[in-house]
């Protein structure tokens, strides 16, 4: 059940709240499974053609090989890189191990993907006394049972204990304490705040904002009149401060994403090759997420920005990439040749499973052989 | 380079080799083809997508230079076919371009050159043996449709091959998605022994099989290693596939084989096929189950469907074990049951829920094990 409170209703007290996060968690599995990969350049991720890198290891992002960069690009920075198919059956196995752990320690986690999740251990069940200590402990349990580190970020609230947790990665813990948030965020590069990416920093420092000092300086009404809806958020997250709760039962409806292009675009192959991008990319959040849908809706952007979108289901999960692919392609070659040049796409996953649905056809399933 | 070649000639060949070759590439080398002419008036096509590399031979009319080239893939190929029947084509090498000439028609395209041209590096193969054509050929066939597609378990992406030793030794082929498996057993060939377990990759095996249908008369020489295997196949200049192999494990399937199902089931597969067909007519992308409900010498084969209304269809069998009802998925058994030769199919089920074998009778070299639909 979504929880009926909003976002910014104020959580009652002082809370503690540990973000978790595993380094490297894809490329760390396989490095795990497979000894020849330690302590080398390793990308999980298609290597050929329009592949994107879904993770990268520490010694592949010492050459700048980021996620969601394309396969080619991360060869021509790093050309030892060694690419892994993803296996995600074993790290879904391992996010099974860690949600477990958190669980035995609080029953308010709300996981982020398959490798993170807040925990509100306000309350301490198990009497172990600091919140600090159990996210040592859970550190401890992760790095015993699954022979992968993980670092963990310890504060008063989920903005906080999520910029903490990537402060000493790998294998690293930072707490924030109370009173100390506004200065450490003060001291942060704009484009460290979660929802600001390369674009929205670019404006910002046109702007003149840097750090989140420089946001600090700004008020709410100037914030609004930049940037929006937005600016709520920043006005807050430049003191340190984030109301949200952690929600353990949080479901998520829908997983998509979208491009819009430098230039219109409108033929036949130019659609397809832009779509297949899009694929990409979107199926390494769904895979990353661990979710399963069995909706995909294809959305376009004329050139007049009227937006229509076509949706496709099917009577059980998107089974694999390759049938994202198939059924997204499907759908855009039924709306060719497009009346106009598009100037945004994008592809959504959704209907996704524990969602309840009225049109599932009830008791209807493929028993599984292995 | 120059080289004249009899354009149905070259166009057999490159309709064999361009589908080796992805449609869109970032590598613009990966998208031509490599022609090599050598003073014997052999002349060699070769493509590869870096995984799989395929290079025929076929006799020139005749080779005024020796030399080598690469150029596009499609693009060759769809001049080829377009060039008229029973013409001779001339490739002709010169200043990054090649010409290519037939009757009244001239094309200039452009090259890249040989030395950037990938060859997989095969190593050493040190397993090697021979199999008919033609049974390697039935032993695709009989297992290729239950290759998985799902990249996430990419060790299912191919079929399965080892030697085992049972009551005698043999060599098994085995491809599962998950939902159903296939698995063909052979006499293991001589020099198969002591092999490793190999998973040949779903696109090596569809371009395979397509180079067999040239060559089925004759026998098949098979090289590998634990990353690589190769066929030399016959055929006119002859033609060599080389592919890298799964670099996975392939799940334990044998468990998965039941034993001890005490239900047997025996049917025409043809009529049994055309009534599963029929009555899956009405089942829509959401409901593909179609029910059979056993009872004494007759199968009862049901579909419903919430948008097309209802369809039944009654086969006659052989029958008489307890009655009960199970479903499958109509396009899984169809596939099975199109597998079928003879004029009877042996299903051996346990119950609604349990894996069902099939096969054409306990002598048959291929065995199918399909799991059911919960209806």
């Amino acid at each position: 059940m979504p929880s009926p409170v909003p976002d910014d209703d104020e959580a009652p007290g002082l809370r503690k709240i540990i973000h978790v996060d595993m380094d490297a968690f894809f490329a760390s599995v396989e490095q795990r499974d497979n000894p020849e990969l330690r302590g080398k350049p390793v990308a999980v991720g298609g290597s050929s053609g329009r592949g994107v890198v879904a993770a990268a290891s520490y010694e592949a992002r010492k050459f700048g090989v980021r996620s969601a960069m394309p396969s080619v690009t991360a060869k021509r920075l790093c050309p030892d890189l060694i690419f892994c198919k993803g296996r995600f059956d074993a790290y879904r196995e391992v996010s099974g191990q860690i949600r477990e752990i958190f669980r035995s320690f609080t029953p308010h986690v709300e996981p982020l993907s398959l490798d993170e999740a807040y925990l509100d251990v306000t309350e301490d069940i198990r009497g172990i006394g600091s919140a600090t200590r159990i996210a040592e402990l859970i550190r401890q349990r992760i790095r015993e049972e699954t022979q992968l580190t993980a670092s963990a970020g310890v504060s008063y609230n989920k903005f906080l204990a999520k910029l903490a947790s990537d402060q000493n990665k790998p294998d690293g813990i930072c707490v924030i304490r109370p009173g100390e948030g506004a200065r450490f965020v003060a001291g942060l590069p704009v484009r460290r705040f979660h929802g600001v990416g390369p674009r929205g920093a670019e404006k910002m420092a046109r702007l003149g904002i840097e750090t989140g000092a420089d946001l600090a300086t700004k008020d709410i009404a100037w914030l609004r009149a930049h940037f929006g809806s937005f600016a709520d958020y920043l006005f807050r997250a430049a003191r340190g401060i984030d109301l949200r709760p952690v929600r353990a039962n949080r479901i998520r409806k829908s997983l998509g994403g979208e491009r819009t292009f430098g230039k219109d675009i409108s033929s036949g192959p130019e659609l397809r090759a832009a779509l297949e991008d899009i694929v990409e990319i979107v199926w390494a959040r769904i895979a990353e997420s661990g979710t399963q849908g069995r909706t995909v809706t294809l959305k376009l952007k004329y050139t007049d920005f009227q937006l229509m979108s076509r949706a496709r289901s099917l009577p059980r999960a998107i089974d694999g990439k390759a049938e994202f692919a198939r059924v997204s392609r499907a759908i855009l070659d039924e709306l060719l040749p497009l009346p106009m040049p598009i100037r945004l796409m994008g592809l959504t996953l959704s209907n996704l499973e524990g969602e309840e649905s009225e049109d599932r056809p009830p008791d209807t399933a493929q028993l599984s052989l292995l | 380079m120059k080289a004249t070649i009899e354009r149905a000639k070259l166009l057999r060949c490159l309709s064999h080799v361009q589908s080796v070759v992805e449609r869109r590439n970032t590598i613009p080398i990966l998208s031509n083809v490599l022609i090599e002419a050598s003073g014997d008036g052999l002349v060699r096509v070769m493509a590869t997508d870096l995984d799989l590399q395929v290079v025929e031979s076929l006799e020139a009319v005749s080779v005024d230079g020796a030399g080598a080239i690469t150029v596009s893939a499609h693009l060759l190929f769809d001049i080829a076919r377009k060039l008229p029947d029973g013409s001779q084509v001339s490739l002709e090498t010169a200043d990054n371009r090649m010409t290519v000439k037939a009757g009244r028609s001239r094309f200039q395209l452009p090259t890249l050159p040989r030395d950037d041209f990938p060859m997989i590096v095969e190593g050493d193969l040190p397993t090697s043996f021979e199999i008919p054509a033609k049974t390697l050929a039935e032993l695709i066939d009989r297992t290729r449709f239950a290759i998985s597609t799902e990249e996430t378990r990419y060790y299912l992406n191919g079929i399965f091959l080892h030697v085992t030793d049972e009551d005698q030794p043999v060599l098994k082929a085995a491809a599962t998605d998950g939902h159903r498996l296939a698995r063909f057993t052979l006499p293991r060939p001589e020099g198969a022994a002591g092999m490793p377990d190999v998973i040949v990759p779903r696109k090596a095996v569809g371009e395979l099989r397509k180079l067999l249908e040239e060559a089925l008369d004759s026998n098949v020489l098979i090289d590998l290693s634990a990353s690589k295997i190769r066929f030399t196949l016959g055929g006119e200049g002859g033609m060599v596939l080389t592919s890298k192999l799964i670099d996975g494990t392939f799940p334990d399937y044998s468990r998965v084989i039941p034993t001890g199902n005490d239900k047997l089931l025996r049917v025409d597969p043809k009529s049994f096929y055309e009534g599963v067909d029929r009555v899956a007519t009405i089942a829509t992308e959401r409901t593909r189950a179609v029910k059979m409900g056993l009872e004494q010498d007759r199968v009862t084969l049901s579909v419903t469907s919430p948008d097309n209304g209802t369809a039944s269809e009654e086969v006659p069998a052989q029958y008489s074990s307890d009655g009960f009802e199970i479903g499958f998925n109509a396009n899984y058994l169809k596939d099975i049951l199109g597998q079928i030769d003879g004029d009877t199919v042996e299903l051996h089920l346990a119950d609604a829920g349990a894996p069902t074998l099939i096969r054409q009778d306990s002598n048959s070299p291929a065995l199918y094990v399909l799991m059911p639909m919960r209806v």
